[in-house]
């Protein structure tokens, strides 16, 4: 059988076995396992799957995960973030859809200082929506907020999705960190224009706060709580100063970011046994998932290799249909796109890696950008239904009068606004380089 | 009759395979056509290189371009592969010291014993440190830590040097991310082509031995199978590989010295880099003190350097 | 056999909840490890050991979690469908789709004996300056497999027992 059909044959069978509901590395550890046997033979085909346990052991940023993960569940369990959401409330509250406005800029410092969206889903949720509800902020345009908030936790740094792309695609993690945080802050910005435009044509969107409920915080309170900021930024300084530096690796980086978050809620007495206990439990939960279907994934990428398939799809593209690479480059993300409702961030990673990153790379594209292309369209799919942690998150977390219906709802606007993003960054790629470029370049 | 084809991965990636090669296996397909094709794979593509011993022997992958150390191979002339520190000063120092001074029969019965040809011996470039702050004596490699080969690696560590292995292709990364400080892994040719040049500031001209020295080998079961004809292409074609490396890195380490931009050069005094090449044969007899195999491996580099110091000029200058 | 089958889930659930929950403090290990490597190159020379004995507890910790994970129901599913189906309909499909699982971790662990029986033989080190034995790693990882295939067989019996319309 020509290596296309094979190719063909263990992409069809895996997207059937996902289907199928079982645990996703399972589905994509089994296809690799046969097709590896079923190639091989006995001669080796049975240690693919394990020799790819070694390839995960030796690479190193990987242990940058579990600590990113611990950080953020310490940060959203612990509710150390509590009187920063409030330093934002105060200090903008005035302005129509300030709170909105401040809420995007909470979910930027919360992404800073974790690798997943969820830590900023979970404070969004708990802090952040009961009180926009309350000031009678319009629900669609909460729920949609913190949706799209959060999900620049995986674009701006670090980020745990950079980091398993990094490993898939065998591209720097720090320069792909830094990539993302120009398009992050972009995106953030979009938001916050999109609010403030939305809000000035219909006020009843996003109330100002009322006068009265301004007069009741003194200056002093309004400073004392803009030094709640600092708490936050002393975390992200301990794990950043001493890398910028040169003292510590970015692995390390990682535990004393950790421990940093772990100490601070310690010493505002918010480490209690049952955050102790959620935390750390979630933080394996969360890593093993991730691990697993790494695993799986390196063993199906290592047959896919073996077969010497990608050269022949390379071929298939540019050769036989005669695409240009930038009709093929929109191609993939519009499959990115479809994908994206019913898949999550690392099936799509898996499933696509073997088969776009080295066409990407062939065609001539940065695979640098192309991560960033990658991870906005992740957040995406994060908020599209019916597939989507984000969406699911908000389901279990929203307060009852906001349906599933508003949840919905409330993403059409944002995800517009992150297309918007995406186009931009494809069309002007130093928006995600030109940071990396000038820091790499000696 | 159906095309025989072999896997072969080599431990080095995909910027330095395109010249250290893969025009020998192009080659081999060209004139082997349906007979025979071998695919290749860049450093840990289908197995990490620490497994690659192992996936060989066992027939995951049919051939494999590696140095005996990198990917561990248990036998008795594991250490001399890679960068045995001191065993040789020129790149042409290799080939002699296999085909002339009996290393290639050493080699080939180690290897039987475990399943695997030998196929055949080379030279690749010398071993210089690449590091991100100038090295300018033993004291500023204290503490440095570096990315080597094993043995290179444990025989520094008495120096100060902390060795780190990692897989090839996050080296450049790791030294962005400061995991590492510095590399001792090739000579400047394959720093400025792997991209090495691009994260490291300085280039140390002492080197720690003047020649890699790495193999071809292949599953036993594999060799066997093919027929004489193409034992003796495999052969001829892996033959023309150590010969693209003889002169692009000879003539690449000069040039890159000379016209270079991206390192600057600086060196350890003769007197002082004494201390190391002194060190090196206290190392030797450690080594040759393991085993009757690894005594008989060290006699024969004695021997060889007693031989090439007689000749005099140009073998050696002093 | 329900009694056979209820005690095998006790057990295997018991072990694999404990060890989990052990090993879940793990990630304090990582920390203390990543620590020390940026106190020792800080201040002193830099441990030839910490990088290694880091990735270590690394896949100890995700390999022996493995088992408690799948407990906790943190492995993602694509839940296209899955997700609208009523409980014994899961249960159905995956009492048949599990097979997948035990063959994908049956051929894991057939790799991770023959490699570990490898490293025994020869003694097998890591390539690295520090030189540790590869072997309890590799015994470790092999340990963890067969706690994931347990846990598996666990979660089909789970799954007949609701089939039957019972509780285990
Ligand atoms: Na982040
Ligand atoms: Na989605």
């Amino acid at each position: 059988m020509p290596y296309e059909m094979i190719a063909l044959l263990m992409f069809s069978t895996m997207m059937l076995m996902l289907l199928t509901g079982q645990r996703v590395f399972g589905a994509i550890g089994a296809v690799a396992a046969a097709s590896a046997l079923l190639l091989w033979g006995d001669a080796g085909g049975a240690d693919i799957p394990f020799s790819a346990a070694m390839k995960l052991m030796k690479w190193y940023p990987l242990l940058t995960l579990p600590m990113f993960i611990f950080m953020g569940y310490v940060l959203s369990e612990s509710r150390i973030a509590d009187d920063l959401y409030k330093m934002f409330h105060v200090w903008m509250g005035p302005i129509n859809g300030g709170l909105a406005i401040g809420t995007i800029a909470l979910m930027v410092l919360i992404s800073a200082m974790n690798g997943l969206s969820v830590a900023g889903m979970a404070i969004g949720a708990t802090i952040a929506l009961p009180e926009l509800l309350r000031r009678g902020y319009d629900k669609k345009m909460v729920t949609g907020v913190i949706q799209a908030g959060s999900s620049l936790g995986i674009l701006v740094p670090p980020s745990v999705v950079l980091v398993l792309y990094a490993m898939i695609a065998r591209q720097p993690v720090g320069q792909l960190w830094l990539a993302g945080i120009f398009p992050g802050l972009m995106m953030a910005a979009l938001f916050v224009i999109y609010i403030a435009v939305r809000c000035r044509i219909s006020p009843n969107l996003g109330p100002a706060l009322k006068e009265d409920a301004r007069r009741d915080v003194t200056l002093a309170e309004k400073l004392r709580l803009l030094r709640a900021g600092l708490l936050p930024l002393g975390i992200f300084a301990s794990m950043m100063v001493p890398f910028v530096i040169g003292w510590t690796s970015l692995v390390e980086s990682s535990a004393i970011g950790a421990l940093t978050a772990f100490l601070a809620a310690i010493i505002k007495r918010r480490m209690t046994r049952q955050v102790f206990e959620t935390s750390l439990r979630q933080t394996l939960g969360i890593s093993c998932m991730f691990m697993w279907i790494i695993l799986a994934a390196l063993g199906f990428g290592a047959v896919f290799d073996g077969l010497g398939a990608v050269k022949a799809i390379e071929n298939l593209f540019t050769e036989q249909l005669g695409l240009s690479p930038w009709l093929i480059l929109i191609l993939m993300q519009l499959s990115f796109l479809v994908m994206g409702t019913f898949l999550d961030d690392t099936a799509m990673l898996v499933i696509v890696a073997p088969l776009y990153v080295p066409l990407v790379d062939a065609l001539g594209f940065d695979l640098i950008w192309y991560g960033v292309l990658y991870t906005i369209t992740t957040q995406i799919a994060y908020m599209t239904p019916p597939f989507g942690y984000n969406l699911f998150l908000m389901r279990a977390m929203a307060p009852p009068e906001i349906t599933l219906r508003d949840i919905y709802g409330s993403i059409i606007p944002f995800v517009m606004v992150m297309i918007l993003a995406l186009v931009l960054v494809m069309a002007i790629p130093e928006i995600a380089l030109w940071l990396p470029d000038y820091v790499y370049k000696k | 009759q159906s095309t025989i084809k072999w896997r072969l991965q080599t431990y080095a990636g995909p910027a330095l395979a395109e010249h250290v090669i893969k025009p020998a296996i192009d080659s081999f397909n060209k004139i082997a056509r349906d007979e025979m094709q071998i695919e290749l794979y860049t450093s840990d593509a289908l197995v990490p290189t620490g497994e690659l011993f192992r996936a060989m022997q066992k027939g995951t992958i049919d051939a494999v371009q590696s140095d005996d150390d990198s990917m561990a191979s248990p036998t008795e002339v594991t250490v001399f592969g890679g960068y045995f520190p001191f065993a040789s000063r020129y790149s042409l120092d290799v080939p002699v010291l296999f085909n002339q001074y009996g290393l290639n029969e050493i080699w080939d019965s180690e290897y039987s014993k475990l399943g695997v040809k030998h196929i055949s011996a080379g030279a690749w470039d010398p071993c210089h440190f690449a590091t991100k702050d100038p090295i300018n004596s033993l004291e500023d490699l204290k503490g440095k830590r570096v990315f080597t080969f094993p043995t290179a690696g444990r025989f520094m560590s008495q120096f100060g040097v902390v060795p780190v292995t990692l897989p090839w292709e996050d080296i450049e990364v790791a030294v962005q991310t400061g995991e590492l400080d510095g590399i001792a892994w090739s000579g400047i040719t394959e720093d400025y082509t792997v991209g090495w040049a691009d994260v490291t500031n300085y280039f140390l001209t002492n080197n720690i031995s003047g020649a890699w020295a790495g193999s071809f080998f292949a599953n036993m079961d594999r060799w066997n199978e093919l027929p004489d004809h193409l034992k003796e292409l495999v052969k001829v074609t892996f033959d023309s590989s150590h010969y693209y490396r003889q002169w692009w890195y000879w003539g690449g380490e000069a040039s890159l010295r000379v016209n270079g931009t991206k390192m600057k050069l600086t060196t350890i005094p003769d007197a002082e880099w004494d201390q190391v090449e002194k060190a090196a044969t206290i190392f030797w007899d450690e080594i040759a003190a393991e085993s009757e195999t690894k005594k008989k491996v060290v006699d024969i580099f004695k021997q060889y350097n007693a031989d090439m110091q007689k000749a005099g000029r140009p073998y050696r200058y002093n | 056999m329900r009694e056979f089958m209820r005690a095998y889930v006790r057990i295997v659930d018991k072990f694999n909840h404990h060890v989990g929950r052990f090993i879940m403090y793990g990630i304090f290990a990582m920390m203390a490890v990543l620590l020390w490597s940026s106190i020792s190159k800080t201040f002193f020379l830099p441990s030839l050991w910490t990088l290694e004995i880091a990735q270590f507890i690394m896949v100890a910790y995700y390999i022996l979690g493995g088992a408690y994970s799948i407990q906790l129901g943190s492995n993602v599913r694509m839940d296209l469908f899955y997700a609208t189906w009523s409980k014994r309909r899961k249960a159905a499909f995956d009492s048949v789709t599990v097979f997948m699982l035990l063959f994908y971790l049956g051929v894991l662990l057939f790799g991770g004996l023959e490699s570990t029986i490898y490293s025994l033989e020869y003694g097998e080190r890591s390539p690295t300056a520090w030189r540790p034995y590869i072997w309890p790693i590799k015994i470790t990882m092999c340990f963890g497999i067969i706690m994931m295939l347990l846990q598996a067989i666990s979660e089909l019996f789970k799954d007949i027992a609701t089939l039957r319309g019972e509780k285990l």
